[in-house]
Formats: structure tokens, C-alpha cells, sequence
């Protein structure tokens, strides 16, 4: 095991070096730069020193040095927490970032648990009702869980949640704690907040997760092995629990690394549309306005929280199921 | 059956020790030569600290030499050990791989007797299915107890424990 971290973990590496330097100039190439967008809206308020403010700003945000040099002091800084400057508000990144990334993190790691228990608990009763109407009724939700868009879904339950229950869905907290120091009032008021946009943002993996499982444990249901336990009396739960269900359950733990970035992009736009104060939103207005530390941190960090829950995936599966594939080679 | 010395041959080391040298480096160079965030260093240093572990235990296989024979199989090092055949209680066979299709990858073997420490040995090793048809073996007669992931392992090498077939 201990050669098989060793091996992933040196793979991470340049893996993580490669993905912060692609992000860095793909977002870097479209002509301009930040300041360009900010020096337009001067000239059109006729601002006679816009230029001067221009060559100022480049000095500031260092745009005047070439693209690699840049790229190595923001990589550089990451080892000191020291992400660069932001246009936005010429603030540093680190400081921007902190509260919407803790926010973001709890809101994923919510989502993740409920697509995982959902999706576990109707997958096996799925399973093994087929055919009767609790398996009607998850497929029906499973179909539609995948096939309505999560923004329309969140823009569904706005309205919903306005014209009919006049609740006011949008944000992850009540406004009295918004800029407040972390309490307990604060993180029930989180909790609160947090089941919609985790229900919005977990429905379409929570259905696509349903399907898989009730596909292979259907398949491990009818293989002979299963039979014989039932003809010799074997109690229904044991029988599911000890060997169908460990087999159908792998997709699960191999999931768990696509799972994440799946989850972040797709919360981005859910972000928008409820008016989360996550690192979606602004994320898409880094992006917008071609603010190159922000977005490649933020980038970074979703490549990182990808590489990890590729590793403890990988790591899982291995521990759980370290079995040969058939055809593959056995020795070195 | 005589007895057989086998070694981890010398590619397979020099390979793990550069392995091992390449992590050390990566996490001590920012430690050293930057102003380190503390959660960032306490990260480095969890690296620094397994490739470290992984640097000891190459160095470790380097010195050891397995020798197996009828009866036991030793491992004649400087964290040497000894598994007695007709006391196998623990027998377990890995796959793994880093790649996702997960071809390509390598096994290891766990066995360990009444009371004694494991050996742990890699499918790297010269004789390596010497080792696990003996294992096998002895499991047989033992009755050690082998889990699905060994029991289909011991297959795809063509090996099959008489009394351990799956049962439900």
C-alpha cells in the first residue's frame, strides 16, 4: 500500500503543476487585460487621466512583466498563502477568498453526503423491489433528476418558495449574520440555508448515482451465486449485505473523485441564480473580467480538491477491492 | 525443495530509491528555501515524512534477502523475520495499479504465522510466485483463511486453494 500512495502522490504533483500553469495562461490569452475593461468605463466618463490610471494600474498588478514571470510569482506566493492581487477592489486574492471558500467546501462536502446516502438508500430499495411501484417511483425521480437543469430547478424553487410559502430561498444566511464572526446562531442559519442549494445542486447526481446503483446490484441480484444462497435459506438481508451489495457498491467509492468537480461546476451557476455567497459567482466574474490571480486560484483549488478525491477514491478501491482485472498483467 | 535466497533486483530499487529521493526533494525544497504558510509546511512535512518512510523501507528491502524454504520463508535483514508454513495463519493477495483501467499494476503478498510479524513481498521480487504457490499451499493445509480479492488473485496465477473455494 505504502508504494501505491507513493506512486499516486508523485503522480499528483506534476499533475498539479501542469493543470496551474494550462489555467494560468488559457485564462491570460484573450486580448486585454483586467485593467482594460476598468480604463473603458473611465474613458467613457471622459476621464482625462484614464491612461496614466491605466499604466498605473498594470505597474500595480505587475502586467507589465511577461506572462511566465507572473505565472512563477503567483506559484511562488501559493507556498506562503499569498495568491497575488485581485482587480477586483485591488484586494489580495487570500483575503477574498477565505470565508466564500469555507462556505464552498461545506456546502460540497453537504451535497456529496446527501447525493451518497439518497442515492444509496433508494438505489438498493431500487433494486431490490424491481418492478414494483417504490422502483416506479425512484426511476421516475431518477429520470427527472437527471433531466431538468439545476438552474432551472433553483429558479423553479425560488418561485415556488416566494408565491407560495413567501420564503425567501436565496443566500446561506440570514442577512444579520453576513459579515459576522462565526456563531452559533450563525451556523444554524447556514444549515438552514444550506437545504435547498444542497437538494438543487445534488439532484442530477443523486439520479445518475440511483441508476448505477440499481443497475449493478440488479446484475449481481441474478448471478447464480445469489440463487443458491436463496434455495438454501439464507436470510434475504445477509444474503444482499454480504455479497451483492459489497460488489455493486465499488461504482460508489470510484465516483467519489469525478464527483467533486462534477458538484463544483455545477454549483456555479446554481450559485448565481440563488445568490450564493460561494466561489462560484465570483469565479464567473474573474473569468469575465480576465482577473487572472483570482481565477486561477479558485481553479487551482477545484483541480486540488479533484486530485484529492481522485487519491482517497483510488486509495478506497484498493483497499476495498484490490482484485487483479482479468487480462491485465500480473507481474512486473 | 531447496532452498532459494531471492533478492528485489536492482532495477526495481534504483527505481524506488529515485522515487523515494524525488519526494523528499519536492517537499523539503519549498521548507527550506521559501517562507512556508504553517498549514502548508505541516502539509510538506506529512510528505516529507512518508517519502522518508518510503526511503527507509527501500534501504530495507536493499539489505534484506528472502530465503524460502520447505518450511519456513525468512526474510534475513536488518528487520528480519520468519513465517513458518505449517503455522500460516494470514495470507491475503493485492492488485494494484495507478492507472485507471487498472492494468499494468503489481501484487503484493501478506503472510504471517502463529505469533509472528508479517512479510510483505511485491510481485517485483525474483520467485515471487515461488512464494505465493507455497503460500497457497500452506493455506491449504492450515485452513488460513482467505478473503475474495486472494482467492481471485491466486486464480488469474493459475492458483487454486483446494477447500477455499467460495462458498455461500
Amino acid at each position: 500500500m505504502l508504494q501505491f500512495i507513493i506512486r499516486r502522490v508523485l503522480l499528483m504533483i506534476p499533475t498539479l503543476f501542469v493543470i496551474s500553469a494550462l489555467v494560468y495562461f488559457i485564462i491570460d490569452l484573450p486580448p486585454g487585460d483586467c485593467v482594460t475593461s476598468q480604463i473603458e468605463e473611465l474613458l467613457a466618463r471622459g476621464d482625462p487621466d484614464a491612461h496614466a490610471r491605466a499604466a498605473e494600474l498594470r505597474d500595480l498588478y505587475g502586467l507589465n512583466h511577461p506572462l511566465w514571470l507572473r505565472y512563477l510569482d503567483w506559484v511562488g506566493g501559493i507556498f506562503r498563502w499569498d495568491f497575488g492581487l485581485s482587480c477586483q477592489d485591488t484586494v489580495p486574492v487570500a483575503d477574498l477568498i477565505s470565508e466564500r471558500m469555507m462556505l464552498t467546501i461545506i456546502m460540497e462536502t453537504c451535497t456529496i453526503a446527501f447525493i451518497w446516502i439518497v442515492s444509496f438508500i433508494i438505489g438498493v430499495y431500487a433494486a431490490t423491489h424491481q418492478y414494483k411501484w417504490g422502483d416506479y417511483v425512484a426511476s421516475f425521480i431518477g429520470f427527472i433528476g437527471l433531466s431538468i437543469p439545476n438552474f432551472l430547478l433553483a429558479l423553479v424553487l425560488l418561485y415556488v418558495g416566494k408565491v407560495y410559502f413567501g420564503l425567501s430561498i436565496g443566500g446561506l444566511m440570514d442577512p444579520e449574520y453576513i459579515d459576522k464572526p462565526l456563531s452559533w446562531g450563525k451556523i444554524v442559519s447556514v444549515m438552514q440555508h444550506l437545504i435547498i442549494p444542497v437538494i438543487v445542486i445534488g439532484m442530477s447526481g443523486t439520479a445518475g448515482m440511483i441508476r448505477r446503483l440499481r443497475a449493478n446490484l440488479l446484475d449481481e441480484l441474478q448471478k447464480q451465486y445469489v440463487v443458491t444462497g436463496r434455495a438454501k435459506g439464507l436470510p434475504p438481508m445477509r444474503l444482499l449485505v454480504k455479497y451483492p451489495l459489497r460488489h455493486a457498491i465499488n461504482p460508489f467509492v470510484a465516483d467519489i473523485g469525478g464527483l467533486l468537480p462534477d458538484v463544483i461546476s455545477g454549483s456555479v451557476i446554481v450559485s448565481v441564480v440563488l445568490s450564493l455567497p460561494t466561489t462560484g459567482p465570483m469565479l464567473l466574474s474573474a473569468l469575465k473580467t480576465q482577473d487572472v490571480n483570482l481565477a486561477a486560484t479558485f481553479l487551482l483549488f477545484v483541480a486540488v480538491l479533484t486530485v484529492i478525491g481522485m487519491l482517497i477514491s483510488d486509495l478506497a478501491l484498493a483497499a476495498l477491492d484490490p482484485r487483479i482485472r482479468f487480462g491485465a498483467t500480473s507481474e512486473k | 525443495m531447496n532452498s532459494a535466497g531471492l533478492r528485489y533486483p536492482q532495477k526495481t530499487l534504483v527505481a524506488d530509491y529515485t522515487r523515494a529521493a524525488t519526494g523528499v526533494v519536492l517537499c523539503a525544497a519549498p521548507l527550506l528555501l521559501l517562507d512556508v504558510n504553517r498549514w502548508l509546511a505541516a502539509l510538506l512535512l506529512a510528505g516529507l515524512a512518508l517519502f522518508a518512510l518510503f526511503l527507509v523501507r527501500t534501504a530495507l528491502r536493499h539489505r534484506t534477502r528472502y530465503v524460502l524454504g520447505p518450511d519456513t520463508l525468512c526474510a534475513d535483514g536488518p528487520a528480519g523475520t520468519l513465517v513458518e508454513w505449517n503455522r500460516l495463519d494470514r495470507l491475503k493477495l493485492s492488485y494494484f495499479s495507478t492507472k485507471r483501467d487498472r492494468s499494468d499494476g503489481w501484487m503484493q503478498l501478506s503472510v504471517g504465522s502463529t505469533g509472528g510479524r508479517l512479510i510483505k513481498v511485491d510481485s517485483a521480487l525474483e520467485g515471487f510466485h515461488d512464494i505465493v504457490e507455497r503460500a497457497a499451499q500452506a493455506a491449504e493445509t492450515t485452513g488460513a483463511p482467505l478473503s475474495d480479492a486472494t482467492r481471485a488473485n491466486l486464480r488469474s496465477m493459475g492458483i487454486v486453494v483446494v477447500g477455499q473455494e467460495e462458498t455461500v
